[in-house]
């Protein structure tokens, strides 16, 4: 009995004082790690550059859509009880788009993190010093002002956010600032970039020398827009930086720079290097194929039967008045796609029309064809859509094809993205010419657009241009490359009235507004004009 | 002695107090006796006290005790708690053996507190009792619903008939953004346990712990009130059996009413020549059973009580329900002259569940009913599985859904549990408790290789996918550490009870997920490797590691003087590695005090009348582990292409760091009356709360740059509450042979988002939930506004119809607008103004006869299937859903407005039992004998159109949302069962 009080008594007193009161949550870390446990291996070094670059797995998602929906290029109709998503699919076309809109947003969060990861890992390389380090510091600052430069088009007067450190919310900055950062960054850091060719596997999917003249060219092309000064010199100076490298060239086929396997291809400038397994997030397919086309490409999963482009566009292609060229049957622009006469451009292939078939060749029925298609169950993709909403036809719009589909397809496409291929300098060297010279026959435009009329279309050259004809041609080659909007604005077009689109009152959508949420989130940012 | 007094000092003063009382207690010759309660069973732990002495002893497991006195004409004093006190002169006798009766009416019952139990008159803070008479009946698989309905200010809600649906459980609406919108569990003294690790069967009573007073010993996890468990224990004596079984059949009792094929041709939809009842095709009569088979008793300082309980439930949709077996060992040991208590406490059960696919439901609406369920055209069996299907969004054939795929989840749950108390000396005990959780649940989902099911599960197309299995293992654990140190004394007119603790918790969770596709035969599906997606770099895996821990002291003082006033104050200081570097721990006062005023002033026909007014401070932890810190993470399938086929995968941060994130901190006032009137036939309690939870946790969106990444869990707002709730029960009438017996009760609240921190800015909302698919993702119907109530459904106001059956909206200026986004505001409130619930019992003979109804009133509910296929409009696709506010005239799309909004306001018949005791003789093997028969849900009165017009307290988790009927909730249902309750 003593002994078994004293035992207890022991242990009461042993408890008592054993607590324990260790409350470090840094010990209790299992699947995750925090900043200052990484960095500790070079291949962590460069894993974390990676994240500057893997954000553009998101280019053709929001940012993609703001600069093609509200465009003359693609639409996304509402179909039935699908898509209609709160109508700002529709409000894009329209351009009544608000800073609620979730593309909005997404296209603002998208390049500033991208913004955000290179403060970021300037900050983390800055103090390193070595020789690697210097070089990717380089690489990074292009970078960032590459994303500046989209923001700069998008949204306009963006807050400028350049050091990691400083962690004060930003207030808006004007155009013109953003539009001389961005000068001031590429022109300072470009030349320390190497000059690889599109194919050099250690730059492929990054930012090379011409990467940053491409940047360069796009900015200048559009400087009278952001800043009123034109600056077609600079333009034409950036574009034969890349031009006379002599390591770039139209590639034979069009269609040899969308294919699946289009790796290194000959014009791409920058790309993004899509893969279904290791990066995702490229689902063109998904986006515009109808859902019983999984059975022509066996899919793995169900497409979603809604972005398409739209008749006047697709028209632009065959219409041999707008587009010379050799004549044959193409799917007409009546309500079934009848087959007619009109203009074969190679480039063509960017629209999936006319019947559609399984894998197996036989024809795609659609059990839930709407009533009222004249073409019925049998799957005709026609240019022609009878209406945006609220039931515009499940088989109706010409589909996005311009990105080679494949047997087999899962959600993420494993097709390479290019951000800067070759044609669009060769374009924008055409433009700036003829601008500068204020002459859209100018010799030099002509021979440029007709290059890439005959290689790339297999169409007749034009004898003559004009301002029309040549953001026509534009459209040709660069559709769904996220550069409509910018090209109809600089052309004048945007406000205009064109397919499903009345004209605008006013030209203060040639900005996009500031998300809501940031505006909430950051008081001191100011919306921008008009909305 | 003189070593044990030596080795106590070195120890602690305290224990000098063991040795004096050894002391005192080695003197005299004793006196023996035998205390027994009013049915003879020995009455263990009564205290024995030598009246105007601090000499006192009590009693063993077998009711037994032994005291020395210093004269005949020494008084007893025999306590108890819950029994009437009862002194008795010592006399000549040297055996004095005596029977305690227990205390009646309410306000004597037991209430068990945080860390102790007190006489329910002595409780000055806001608690309520329930015990086993008490809950509901029926087939009740679930703990909440056993009280559903039956505490004022506990609402518990569980739409639709789901078998394997959890149920929501709030205390006085919301008090928390944070982890804990659910009161904290207490079994048996494990604090966190899970509700469902015990079954039904063996719960003795639940104790409410309501107000801050009464919580703020749980600290940190406090704020959204505390449940706490007792099981059933054993008594010592013969060995008791006892055995419970029942029968139940339910039937769906409503289904959403959509088109008929007339109507649906009618309206233009496709005619495909037959005629289903889709509803019917995927329902039926659910037969369900219990048994439960429990025995108990004790001798020689050891009691047990043990009990198996076997549940096999269907669901009223086909393929789904559950099997499980629950046990449970309570077992006590008393040794060391009743000084030291060891108890232990294992309870071990195994469920499978046939979860099914909720969303058969919605399909089961809205598929065209005039598809046949099967077919063999080819255009139409898209799967190849022979089954009908239509390619539209969102849309499969409800009973291929049900029939082809399984989607089944096995949890086990152990439970193990030991505490041993030692009394130190006279009043003085220290307790050490460890306790342990393991939950796991192992998921296996199978879609066979013809199956069609929609996209959205599990992130897949099931259409030509060649099959797809998904099989992930999760499992939490937990273990607790406490020891408590209580002291019982008397210092002149004052009852003292002292408690003060430590207590430490941690927890673990972890788990591992596979999904891949692609077979080439279903059959080796539960060989995952086979599926031919792992080589194609097409499956996904996912596996998790996280942890967390808790510390804290605690202590309370409770004085009782002279049972007329009563005061209880309360510290707890908690930290937890949840929270930020900055805050890591949080103090957790508060008071309490009450006052008999029926002790004071004589009022007629009034037995007792006490006020109460308390005051606490309770916290709230974050939803998750590691929100404070900056975490890298990398994402699969977003790799960095480091060139010639080398990949990388890049980390990055994926949220913002904040030092400073802290509890949340609710601070509450509640005003108390507790009474009893007419001998205490008529008794009541009435409270009054204001509470105020400030640093509301929250995901808040944060300007980017300059942050890393857009969102950063804060401490951003207060939610302010306040409410009355009142409790009644009446003993109409009292007779032999008749008895009836009434009670309700009565809640209100009003929850207010009173202020955001200025990190959000004004004018802004948070909270909102969106429509969904198909076409609505955008579309918000909720928002939470600072100063305004918490509720708020929102959207644009419906106008009527334009000449060509367009939607008119109201655009705010006084006319009409056919942009539903021109003018949004709140078109409907999804939290009722006050819930109530009704009890009826009568007893005639050997007959009982009982009723409960249950009230919610004032609430709306977004009936989203109308939002979605209630114009004609939509019969391209789905069938159209009719209920009385169908309007052949819109020719519109669909746009949500007001129009789908609708009062909510329900009473049920939740519960009805008529119950036979079998009049047995007491010397017989068989005991006791009762048959019964109850009804669940009888009938439902509602102006509401859909299925279930119970309150949503949360929407998908987010509890700032309220108020809506999404389309895959189970239907309500009716049930009907037959039992038996044998003792032996």
């Amino acid at each position: 009995m003593k002994l078994v009080s004293k035992a207890l008594v022991s242990i009461v007193g042993l408890l008592m004082t054993a607590s324990c009161t260790k409350l470090d949550e840094n010990e209790l870390l299992y699947d995750t790690v925090t900043s200052d446990k990484f960095f500790k291996t070079d291949k962590e070094f460069l894993s974390a550059m990676g994240a500057a670059y893997t954000n553009l797995y998101g280019f053709k998602g929001a940012l993609s859509n703001v600069n093609e929906v509200t465009s003359d290029e693609i639409v996304v109709p509402t179909r039935g009880a699908d898509w209609g998503d709160g109508g700002h699919w529709i409000r894009l076309k329209l351009h009544t788009y608000k800073p609620a809109d979730s593309e909005i947003n997404g296209s603002w969060n998208l390049l500033y993190a991208g913004v955000n990861t290179c403060n970021r890992l300037l900050a983390t390389f800055e103090p390193v010093g070595t020789a690697q380090s210097e070089a990717y510091i380089s690489e990074l600052k292009v970078l960032r002002a590459i994303y500046y430069y989209w923001l700069l088009d998008n949204f306009g007067n963006v807050p400028l956010s350049i050091d990691f450190k400083d962690i004060v919310p930003p207030a808006n900055s004007t155009r013109k600032q953003v539009y001389d950062f961005i000068e001031k960054e590429i022109t300072a850091n470009v030349g320390k970039l190497r000059k690889t060719g599109p194919n050099d596997q250690s730059t492929y999917g990054r930012v090379n020398y011409y990467t940053g003249y491409a940047a360069l060219a796009k900015l200048y092309l559009n400087a009278e827009i952001y800043t009123g000064t034109p600056q077609w010199d600079k333009a034409i100076a950036a574009c034969d930086e890349i031009i006379n490298s002599g390591k770039y060239a139209l590639t034979v086929k069009y269609q040899d720079n969308f294919v699946k396997e289009n790796t290194g291809a000959s014009e791409f400038i920058w790309a993004i290097p899509f893969d279904q397994v290791h990066a995702k997030g490229f689902n063109l397919n998904h986006q515009t194929l109808h859902l019983e086309s999984q059975k022509t490409y066996n899919m793995t999963a169900q497409p979603w039967n809604g972005f398409a482009s739209v008749s006047e566009f697709y028209n632009s292609y065959i219409d041999p008045v707008q587009n010379p060229g050799p004549q044959g049957t193409v799917v007409g622009l009546d309500t079934k796609g009848t087959p007619t006469t009109g203009t074969v451009d190679k480039r063509l292939s960017n629209f999936l029309v006319g019947p559609q078939f399984a894998a197996d060749g036989s024809r795609l029925v659609d059990g839930g064809a709407d009533a009222t298609d004249p073409d019925g169950k049998p799957i005709t993709f026609t240019p022609y859509m009878n209406e945006l909403l609220p039931a515009a036809w499940r088989q109706s719009g010409a589909r996005i094809g311009k990105y080679e589909f494949y047997n087999g397809m899962t959600s993420d496409l494993s097709n390479d993205v290019a951000i800067f291929r070759y044609a669009d300098f060769i374009l924008t060297k055409a433009e700036a010419i003829a601008r500068k010279n204020n002459n859209w026959s100018d010799p030099i435009t002509m021979a440029l657009v007709n290059q890439i009329r005959t290689q790339h279309g297999g169409v007749d050259a034009f004898l003559t241009l004009n301002d029309t004809r040549f953001l026509a041609e534009r459209g040709r080659e660069m559709f769904y490359e996220a550069l409509r909007r910018q090209d109809m604005i600089r052309f004048g077009k945007y406000n205009l009235s064109f397919q499903w689109h009345p004209a605008d009152a006013d030209n203060h959508v040639n900005i996009l507004p500031i998300p809501e949420a940031q505006i909430n989130a950051n008081q001191k940012l100011k919306q921008n004009p008009g909305y | 002695m003189m070593n044990f007094y030596i080795v106590s000092k070195r120890i602690s003063v305290l224990f000098i107090c063991v040795f004096l009382a050894n002391m005192l207690l080695a003197q005299k010759a004793n006196i023996q006796g035998r205390v027994t309660d009013n049915t003879g069973n020995p009455l263990p732990n009564v205290s024995i006290l030598i009246k105007g002495s601090t000499i006192g002893s009590t009693t063993s497991a077998d009711g037994r005790y032994t005291i020395s006195v210093p004269s005949s004409k020494s008084v007893l004093v025999f306590s108890y708690v819950g029994y009437q006190t009862r002194e008795e002169t010592v006399g000549n006798k040297p055996q004095l053996n005596l029977q305690m009766l227990p205390e009646s009416g309410m306000l004597t019952d037991i209430v068990v507190t945080g860390y102790g139990t007190q006489r329910k008159r002595e409780v000055t803070s806001a608690i309520t009792s329930v015990s086993a008479e008490e809950f509901n009946k029926g087939n009740v698989p679930n703990v909440a619903q056993l009280l559903q309905g039956k505490v004022a200010g506990l609402s518990i809600s569980r739409p639709g008939g789901d078998p394997n649906g959890g149920f929501a459980i709030r205390l006085r609406g919301l008090s928390s953004l944070g982890a804990g919108t659910q009161p904290l569990i207490v079994i048996d003294g494990q604090v966190g346990a899970d509700l469902n690790s015990v079954d039904p069967n063996d719960i003795s009573s639940i104790d409410v712990l309501k107000d801050a007073s009464a919580a703020a010993i749980y600290g940190t996890r406090g704020s959204a009130g505390v449940l706490i468990v007792t099981t059933k224990r054993g008594t010592s004596g013969a060995p008791k059996i006892e055995y419970n079984g029942s029968v139940t059949a339910e039937d769906p009792s409503k289904f959403t009413g959509h088109f008929s094929p007339e109507e649906y041709v009618a309206a233009g939809g496709t005619n495909l020549g037959s005629k289903t009842d889709w509803n019917k095709e995927i329902s039926r009569t659910a037969i369900s059973q219990t048994h439960n088979l429990s025995m108990s008793g004790g001798n020689n300082g050891t009691i047990y009580n043990a009990s198996v309980n076997y549940r096999d439930n269907e669901g009223v949709a086909i393929k789904t329900g559950f099997q499980q077996v629950n046990a449970r060992l309570n077992l006590t040991q008393r040794a060391l002259n009743n000084k030291l208590v060891i108890n232990l406490n294992l309870t071990t059960s195994r469920r499978i569940s046939q979860i099914g696919f909720s969303e058969a439901f919605k399909y089961a609406a809205i598929f065209n009913p005039t598809a046949p369920v099967r077919t063999k055209d080819p255009l139409y069996d898209l799967g190849g599985g022979g089954y009908f299907e239509s390619n539209f969004v969102d849309y499969a054939n409800p009973v291929a859904v049900l029939e082809q795929n399984t989607n089944d989840q096995k949890l086990k749950r152990i439970n193990v549990q030991g505490s041993a108390e030692y009394e130190i000396i006279k009043g003085l005990k220290f307790l050490v408790r460890y306790a342990q959780q393991t939950s796991s649940n192992f998921r296996t989902a199978l879609l066979p290789r013809t199956s069609f099911h929609s996209r959205n599960f599990l992130g897949v197309s099931g259409s030509a996918r060649n099959g797809y299995a998904f099989k992930a293992d999760d499992e939490s654990f937990n273990q607790l550490y406490e020891n408590t140190l209580t002291y019982d004394t008397k210092i002149k007119s004052f009852n003292v009870t002292a408690l003060a603790g430590y207590s430490y918790q941690d927890f673990l969770n972890e788990g591992t997920s596979i999904g891949a596709g692609n077979f080439v035969t279903d059959l080796t599906a539960d060989n995952i490797a086979t599926a031919l997606d792992f080589s194609a770099g097409l499956a996904n895996v996912g596996s998790y590691k996280n942890a967390s821990r808790l510390a804290a002291f605690f202590g309370r003082v409770n004085l009782n003087y002279n049972n007329i006033a009563f005061l209880s104050a309360t510290l707890r200081r908690e930290g937890s590695t949840q929270f930020g570097a900055n805050n890591k721990w949080g103090m957790f006062p508060a008071i309490s005090t009450g006052l008999d005023i029926s002790k004071l002033v004589r009022i007629p026909k009034v037995d007792n009348l006490k006020l109460r007014a308390s005051y606490g401070i309770t916290g709230a932890l974050p939803p998750f582990s590691y929100l404070s810190l900056l975490t890298f993470s990398a994402n699969a399938g977003r790799d960095f292409y480091a060139g010639n086929n080398v990949w990388l995968q890049p980390y990055g941060p994926n949220k913002n760091a904040n030092p400073d994130l802290k509890w949340e901190r609710k601070a509450e006032v509640d005003i108390g009356l507790d009474f009893a009137m007419f001998n205490n036939r008529l008794t009541g309690t009435f409270d009054y709360y204001n509470r105020t939870t400030s640093d509301l946790i929250f995901n808040v969106t944060v300007p980017v740059p300059p942050n890393l990444a857009n969102r950063t869990w804060k401490n951003v707002g207060t939610l302010k509450s306040n409410g009355v709730e009142l409790a009644l029960n009446y003993d109409v009438i009292k007779n032999r042979d008749f008895k009836w017996e009434t009670g309700g009760n009565f809640a209100t609240y009003h929850v207010q988002l009173s202020k955001l921190s200025a990190d959000i800015a004004p004018g802004s909302f948070i909270g909102e939930t969106n429509l969904g698919t198909p076409g609505q993702e955008a579309t918000q119907i909720t928002r939470a506004y600072a100063g305004r109530d918490i509720g708020l459904i929102w959207g644009p106001i419906y106008k009527g119809l334009d000449a060509g059956g367009k939607f008119l909206f109201d655009d705010g200026k006084g006319g009409t607008t056919k942009d539903e986004n021109a003018f949004r505001t709140q078109i409907g409130y999804g939290l009722p103004n006050f819930e109530f619930g009704w009890n009826n019992k009568f007893d005639f003979k050997n007959f009982d006869l009982g009723f409960f109804l249950r009230g919610s009133i004032g609430h709306d509910l977004v009936n989203t299937y109308r939002s979605f296929y209630e114009n004609a409009t939509v019969v391209s696709s789905y069938n159209a859903i009719k209920t009385k506010y169908y309007d052949p005239a819109i020719k519109d799309g669909q746009k949500f407005s007001s129009l789908h909004v609708e009062g909510a306001s329900f009473v049920k018949l939740d519960n009805a039992t008529l119950g036979y005791n079998f009049p047995l003789n007491k010397t017989g093997s068989v005991k006791s004998f009762r048959a019964f028969l109850n009804a669940q849900n009888l009938f439902v009165i509602t102006k509401y159109s859909g299925v279930d017009p119970e309150v949503r307290y949360s929407d998908f988790g987010n509890v700032l949302a309220p108020g809506v009927d999404r389309r895959e909730t189970w239907v309500r249902t009716r049930s009907l069962t037959v039992g038996v309750n044998v003792g032996f």
